[in-house]
């Protein structure tokens, strides 16, 4: 404890940081070279502006995305939009989002044009059978608490997607979105709507989320101009259903979008983070060689 | 060291003579067993002591003299004291009995104390200590002093063989001298019970022999015969016939009571099975029970279709999904209407077969409880498909919506580990799974009422069941030879002994009077109960509760053989 030098310290080899040897000082001596390792903020990196509004608008995205998803939603509910005409749009925009998919490149993970064959045809004959059994699913629960639990779900969605890379998609996160999704649908009409609406929830929670990220990947400047496309969609569908609600769409966009990384940026200069040899370990070796 | 001296009660007032009996050297005490009276030849009383000895485990030895003091025997004592010579010992007693005083004291050779214990000896000599040890009595050093007295009088059988009334060179006093007890009654039924055992015993070795054909050994044979009650019932009969009608005599007490209880209780199951004969056939009771059988059963089955159709609309306010309640209700309505085409075309048939099956209470009032209650299980058996239908699917409903809710959260069950991991699932998997979780979780209320509806049936049913299941163990099981033996003869069946103090003088011996203490009622049950099959709840409530919820098939009552011994 303390400086060195008290009256009468024996002094008589320099004072090693080890606790191995026995030397004539106490056990917790220290020199004055006390907290010489100390380092401050070592990681911390400097965040500039506008990338950071630029991965801000991911959130926001999520977010229109969800709100172009009701305003489907509420649009073929009042029988605004005829279900095989969503039916036919929602093929047209797969098959759009399926061909930049592979033109944008990046390789296939490893599936085969014939797997996502399988695997279309999975979804769509599942969907089209379970259709009649959705439709009649929430017919003895009250309205309110349809909207309650997919609004609960929604949140959920939102609350728990991997913003830092979509593109395996959360369990959690599509879980709820779809559950939310198929709450909804099954307060529709019909039973082709409830398959038209589940799958949009599909192609808007699922695959959507893929194609973002091979675009963050690959074309990094084109990123922003379909989010923003997203947002767009989002504000528009909902001002016809709701035109308050569309309007608190584009303040929270603004917020996220704006107001937020500026809050991020300027509260970064009071971080004040220590590190030194009391850290744990971070073991960076590459260790998959000894799994042989 | 304190000596104890067990001195037979029907002795304190016999003439003078040798002291005849037991030293139990560990515990210094010493059990008198009887008293060989003047005249007598030396020789001739270390003969029948030798051939006594050799009939029995018991050491008998001289212990000592006894004087009884008489007008014109006074020379009496000095005689007494000589006999010491004669016969080898390591300790001499000698025993006096003085006019005017209770009690008697005594002249040693070293200064003791001495305690003398008076005892019944012939309650004693039937009496047996509770907890029974058999098979020990090489081992006197682990006995107990109480146990080893107890022990040497009942062994001592022999010894009192020879009465007043015999005219063998020795006069011996006992319990037994003023004649010995015998009954022609005990002795007809001792002589005639042997051929009787041996006619059962082979009629009973036709009958097992019958029974393990192997035409009757086929495994569904074999299984619904376990089920059944009646043929379970029939086996622990034959069973407990085989063991009573053994002609092995009984050597030991645990044995003999075994049988007795067992013989005691079939008599009064066969005598309650004959009552109710009488009472089901006389004014012809049991045609009016067969001809109310099928309207009965048409009844039920009408109250089950109202109740299924109550459950199709909507029940207790409750919202079902009409579709699944419309699809099940209607599969069950359809089981109601072949159950009830079948119990029409059992009709005709119905009353005879009852009869007959009537008449099997002859066997015993357990036989036709079983009857019963097989009766009762056929006549229900579509609320038990019922129940079985719906356990299944709230089973699989609970089981598939467990994991589907791990693959909510992006989990799974690690069965090597036994717990529950993170795993990244596909796409399609994801997909598929939250549709299913959505469509069984919102079909719950359905499958769940339907299920809570059958499954509280089948608990009113199995209730029944066990409630005369109970019953007949009741019969099997009670020990009533051992109950009668305690309630009549108490001295029979012993726990322990009581000392009164009869006498307590300076300078005279104590005097202490031992009262046998008979088991407690509770503890004649412990010992005794017939070991059968009982009916014990299998799981606890928790476990039983546990169970109901997930949706496994139930079993109550547990048939477990408590093969002791």
């Amino acid at each position: 404890m303390g400086a060195d030098s008290g009256p009468g310290a024996p002094a008589a080899a320099p004072w090693r940081k080890v606790l191995y040897g026995r030397q004539p000082y106490p056990d917790n001596y220290v020199d004055r070279r006390f907290l010489a390792e100390l380092r401050r903020n070592v990681g911390v990196q400097q965040l500039r502006y506008w990338s950071v509004a630029r991965e801000a608008g991911l959130v926001g995205q999520q977010v229109s995305c969800v709100a172009v998803f009701v305003a489907l939603w509420s649009s073929l509910d009042g029988g605004a939009l005829p279900p095989a005409a969503l039916l036919w749009g929602g093929l047209l925009a797969a098959l759009l989002g399926y061909g930049l998919h592979g033109a944008l490149g990046g390789g296939t993970g490893g599936r085969t044009r014939w797997a996502d064959l399988q695997s279309a045809a999975i979804f769509l004959a599942f969907t089209f059978g379970f259709s009649p059994v959705l439709k009649t699913l929430t017919e003895s629960v009250s309205t309110d608490t349809v909207y309650a639990m997919s609004a609960l779900m929604l949140l959920a969605h939102l609350l728990f997607f991997p913003y830092a890379r979509p593109s395996p998609p959360g369990s959690l996160s599509l879980n709820a979105a779809l559950f939310g999704s198929v709450c909804l649908a099954s307060r529709l009409p019909g039973a082709l709507h409830a398959f038209a609406m589940l799958t949009w929830a599909l192609l808007l929670f699922a695959l959507w989320p893929c194609l973002l990220q091979r675009l963050r990947d690959r074309a990094p400047r084109a990123f922003p101009w379909a989010a923003a496309l997203v947002s767009l969609a989002g504000v528009g569908g909902l001002s016809g259903l709701w035109p308050g609600g569309s309007v608190l769409l584009l303040l929270t966009l603004l917020a996220l979008t704006l107001a937020c990384p500026l809050l991020l940026v300027r509260l970064q200069r009071h971080k004040d983070n220590i590190h030194g040899p009391w850290d744990e370990a971070e073991i960076r070796e590459d260790l998959s060689r000894f799994l042989d | 060291m304190v000596l104890k001296i067990f001195f037979p009660q029907c002795c304190t007032t016999a003439d003078s003579g040798l002291l005849v009996g037991c030293w139990i050297p560990d515990q210094d005490s010493a059990v008198v067993l009887a008293v060989v009276h003047y005249p007598f030849i030396p020789g001739q009383v270390k003969r029948y002591l030798t051939e006594i000895r050799s009939q029995t485990d018991v050491d008998l030895t001289v212990l000592g003299s006894w004087s009884m003091p008489k007008e014109g025997q006074e020379g009496m004592d000095s005689f007494l004291k000589d006999l010491s010579t004669i016969f080898p010992h390591s300790r001499w007693l000698q025993l006096s009995r003085e006019i005017g005083k209770r009690g008697e004291g005594s002249v040693r050779d070293e200064n003791e104390k001495v305690i003398i214990v008076h005892y019944d000896q012939r309650k004693v000599m039937l009496s047996q200590l509770h907890p029974v040890q058999e098979g020990v009595s090489h081992s006197k050093m682990e006995q107990s002093a109480l146990r080893a007295v107890f022990h040497t009088v009942a062994q001592s059988h022999p010894l009192f063989f020879i009465d007043k009334y015999d005219d063998g060179p020795l006069k011996l006093t006992h319990w037994q001298s003023e004649g010995r007890e015998a009954s022609i009654i005990a002795e007809l039924v001792k002589q005639g019970s042997v051929p009787v055992c041996k006619l059962l015993t082979w009629m009973l070795s036709l009958w097992s022999w019958l029974g393990s054909i192997r035409l009757l050994n086929v495994p569904p044979v074999r299984f619904i015969s376990s089920k059944l009650s009646t043929c379970v019932q029939l086996g622990y009969r034959t069973e407990h016939l085989q063991t009573v009608s053994s002609t092995r005599k009984a050597t030991e007490h645990m044995e003999f009571m075994r049988k007795a209880n067992i013989f005691v209780s079939f008599l009064l199951d066969m005598a309650l099975g004959l009552l109710l004969i009488a009472w089901l056939y006389r004014e012809n009771r049991i045609g009016k029970l067969a001809s109310t059988l099928v309207p009965v059963a048409d009844h039920v089955a009408k109250e089950l279709r109202e109740l299924l159709e109550w459950l199709m609309g909507a029940p207790a306010g409750l919202k079902m999904n009409r579709a699944l309640d419309q699809v099940l209700g209607r599969f069950f309505i359809y089981h109601i209407h072949l159950w009830i085409s079948y119990i029409h075309l059992m009709s005709p048939f119905i009353e005879m077969i009852l009869w007959y099956v009537g008449l099997s209470a002859c066997l015993g009032l357990t036989f036709a409880l079983s009857v019963l209650s097989d009766m009762v299980a056929l006549l229900t058996f579509h609320i038990y498909c019922f129940y079985v239908y719906g356990a299944r699917l709230y089973c699989l409903k609970i089981y598939g919506l467990s994991s589907l809710w791990r693959l909510f959260r992006g989990k799974k069950w690690n069965v090597l580990r036994q717990r529950v991991d993170s795993c990244s699932y596909d796409m399609d998997q994801l997909f598929i799974g939250t549709l299913l979780f959505t469509i069984l979780l919102f079909l719950l209320p359905t499958t769940a009422l339907y299920y809570l509806v059958f499954t509280l049936l089948r608990l009113v049913v199995v209730l029944f069941q066990g409630l005369i299941h109970l019953a007949v163990d009741l019969l099997n099981s009670f020990p009533l030879f051992a109950m009668g033996l305690r309630v009549c003869r108490p001295y029979r069946l012993a726990e322990g002994v009581k000392f009164r103090v009869l006498c307590e003088e300076e300078g005279t011996p104590l005097h202490l009077m031992m009262e046998i203490n008979p088991i407690k009622v509770s503890a004649v049950l412990q010992y005794y109960r017939t070991p059968t099959y009982s009916c014990y709840p299998r799981d606890s409530w928790m476990a039983l509760c546990k169970k109901l919820f997930v949706g496994e098939l139930i079993y109550p009552w547990k048939h477990k053989t408590t093969k002791t011994d």
